[in-house]
């Protein structure tokens, strides 16, 4: 029995439901809530920009920012977002790195360096 | 009948030579002493071939059965004495003793570069030898041998890399503790106060088995139901992002803390029609920008200094009296216990998030919600340890249960409701309005769309007379458009 000063009212309990939820049945298209952290989607987009250098113009010190801009993006990403997009930058950013030592084994060298 | 004639062609000759080079020089000058042996062997070498000895059956029939496979390997079989049947006409000379001038076999062997078989040969001639195999010489590339100091940036990389990754484990462990820490030192309270503490989803509140959910490695969040006056609380613990290395840099950098952000959603009967807030004064320029609800009713920040408040704090409240109503003793005296604690507190009955942008302009008036937002800093330092810092939120929690029966209570007066209402009446109107701007100028430019493709299909008619009676179809059609619609009557 609850007393008069108990604030509990277990018949007025209302089950969570995620905002991101709420949204999909909002909009037809997957959404992110607005105010949520961008990091993880700009460092994705990073990595793949690199990754794309360092494939195509045989740049090695971009195909190791590649690999960098993954794992941060790993780092921050949220538990709800799709795993599969972070296995596809991370493959292409190592495979990025490896095909631009094959091509050329030599040592890397930095642009200011020369 | 002898066999010796396929043994000495061309073919296989000339592969012997080459082995028997090959092992004079391998042998040296000691083993020339030897040379009585080793006419003895290279006679019985020959001898082996010798078919009439009659005590050697075996070995003719292994001679018989190598000699099948003779014509096909001959390049290979180069130290295997195979004998075919052949003429004897062809090596006759051979056996021919003057054919070989100087030559003789009884002779000692003094000259260490002459050819002569080796009694170690023997055994090896027992046994087929391996076939030779070419050497092969390998290149290795330059940048492969041991110069591995070249490679100091990829060694620089990789390390960088394994160092984020440790950075990454400690961090993600580290978050986990304090949210961790921080539920079950609050969870008796938070028990005392709803009766759902915690939902992962479970068809039955009975059955949770997790009540804080990890949204990610420093985003923690769990939902309190089950209270009078509220619908729910979702608390939402954000810490710093100790897990990503360049998270951790730039908050060395710039100092920030752990929050928590307390959102409690009331129900619509128990909270009256206003908007306040009052927070420090990056958060309140920040949130005057952002959020909707703050953008549209309350434009101007004042100081808190009217209410002996410490430190920087700024006020937001659509009505004046709300903030006097809002801010009495037990409020002011928490902010003055614990400053820097409290980072926010926001009361609204029409809350919506934040502003849309310009693309993202909703064609419904978005509904309100009625919430009261809590956002406190856990202030971990160099003389606080994580305990206390958690404890003395607990208090924060309580001024929470305290401000939501407040805000139950709480009615505006006559005159704040008379203005609230119109403010709200206002903001859908205007909503309308440039709902319906929107749309009529949508309406327009499709009607401008359409003219415009009537007019290419007219253009694109060949026959001119059909071209004119289109023309002439489309003005009537426009005119009759433009007149003033009337109402006919019939009589």
């Amino acid at each position: 029995m609850q007393c008069a000063n108990d604030p509990r009212r277990p018949e007025r309990i209302v089950r969570y439901v995620s905002p991101q939820a709420v949204l999909n049945a909002q909009n037809d298209e997957k959404k992110d809530a607005p105010n949520d952290d961008l990091t993880p989607d700009y460092m994705n987009v990073l990595g793949m920009i690199f990754s794309m250098c360092a494939l195509m113009m045989r740049i090695k010190w971009c195909g190791w920012v590649a690999v960098y801009c993954s794992c941060i993006s790993f780092a921050n990403t949220k538990y709800n977002d799709d795993t599969k997009q972070i296995m596809s930058s991370f493959m292409l950013s190592i495979s990025a790195v490896v095909m631009s030592y094959l091509q050329n084994p030599m040592p890397m060298t930095l642009p200011f360096t020369g | 009948m002898r066999r010796r004639k396929s043994f000495l062609c061309p073919a296989t000759l000339l592969p012997m030579l080459m082995l028997a080079i090959s092992i004079n020089l391998m042998s040296g000058t000691s083993e020339a002493a030897k040379s009585n042996e080793y006419a003895d062997i290279e006679d019985n070498d020959f001898a082996e071939f010798d078919f009439e000895d009659e005590t050697d059956e075996s070995s003719k029939v292994e001679v018989e059965d190598e000699d099948d496979e003779f014509d096909t390997n001959v390049e290979d079989e180069e130290a295997e004495v195979e004998v075919e049947t052949e003429n004897d006409d062809e090596f006759s000379h051979f056996e021919d003793d003057e054919e070989f001038e100087g030559f003789n076999p009884k002779e000692d062997h003094e000259d260490p570069d002459e050819f002569y078989n080796e009694p170690k040969a023997r055994p090896e001639k027992a046994t087929p030898n391996p076939p030779k195999q070419p050497i092969k010489i390998v290149n290795i590339p330059a940048h492969l041998r041991t110069n591995w100091e070249n490679y100091y940036m990829e060694i620089f990389m990789i390390i960088g890399i394994i160092v984020y990754f440790l950075n990454f484990f400690t961090g993600k462990t580290k978050n986990q503790k304090i949210a961790n820490q921080w539920f079950n030192s609050h969870r008796s309270l938070l028990e005392s106060q709803f009766s759902l503490v915690g939902d992962d989803g479970s068809k039955n509140t009975e059955d949770i088995q997790e009540p804080l959910t990890k949204e990610s490695e420093n985003i923690f969040t769990f939902w309190c139901s089950g209270r009078v006056c509220c619908e729910g609380m979702l608390v939402e613990l954000k810490l710093l992002k100790r897990q990503d290395l360049v998270g951790v840099i730039s908050t060395a950098m710039k100092p920030a803390h752990d929050q928590v952000h307390v959102r409690v959603e009331m129900s619509p009967e128990d909270m009256d029609s206003f908007i306040f807030c009052i927070a420090n004064k990056k958060s309140s320029l920040r949130l005057a920008k952002e959020m909707n609800d703050l953008a549209t009713y309350c434009p101007e920040r004042r100081p808190a200094d009217k209410f002996d408040i410490p430190g920087s704090y700024f006020i937001m409240s659509e009505v004046a009296e709300v903030a006097s109503a809002m801010l009495d003793a037990k409020m002011i005296s928490m902010f003055r216990k614990y400053p820097d604690a409290i980072d926010t507190i926001h009361f609204s009955d029409q809350f919506t998030g934040p502003k849309p942008g310009e693309d993202q302009q909703p064609l419904e008036l978005p509904q309100g919600k009625q919430v009261l937002i809590f956002v406190f800093n856990i202030l971990t330092g160099k003389d606080k340890s994580l305990d206390e810092a958690i404890e003395e939120t607990k208090p924060l929690m309580q001024l929470v249960f305290y401000c939501l029966d407040k805000v139950k209570r709480y009615k505006l007066s006559r005159e704040a409701k008379t203005k609230a209402d119109k403010n709200r009446t206002r903001v859908a109107e205007n909503h309308w309005r440039s709902i319906h701007a929107v749309k009529a100028e949508k309406a327009a430019e499709e009607r401008e769309k359409k003219r415009r493709e009537i007019k290419e299909r007219i253009r694109e008619i060949e026959d001119p007379e059909k071209q004119r009676k289109m023309e002439e179809r489309e003005n009537r059609r426009e005119k009759k458009k433009q007149q003033p619609k009337m109402k006919q009557l019939k009589v």
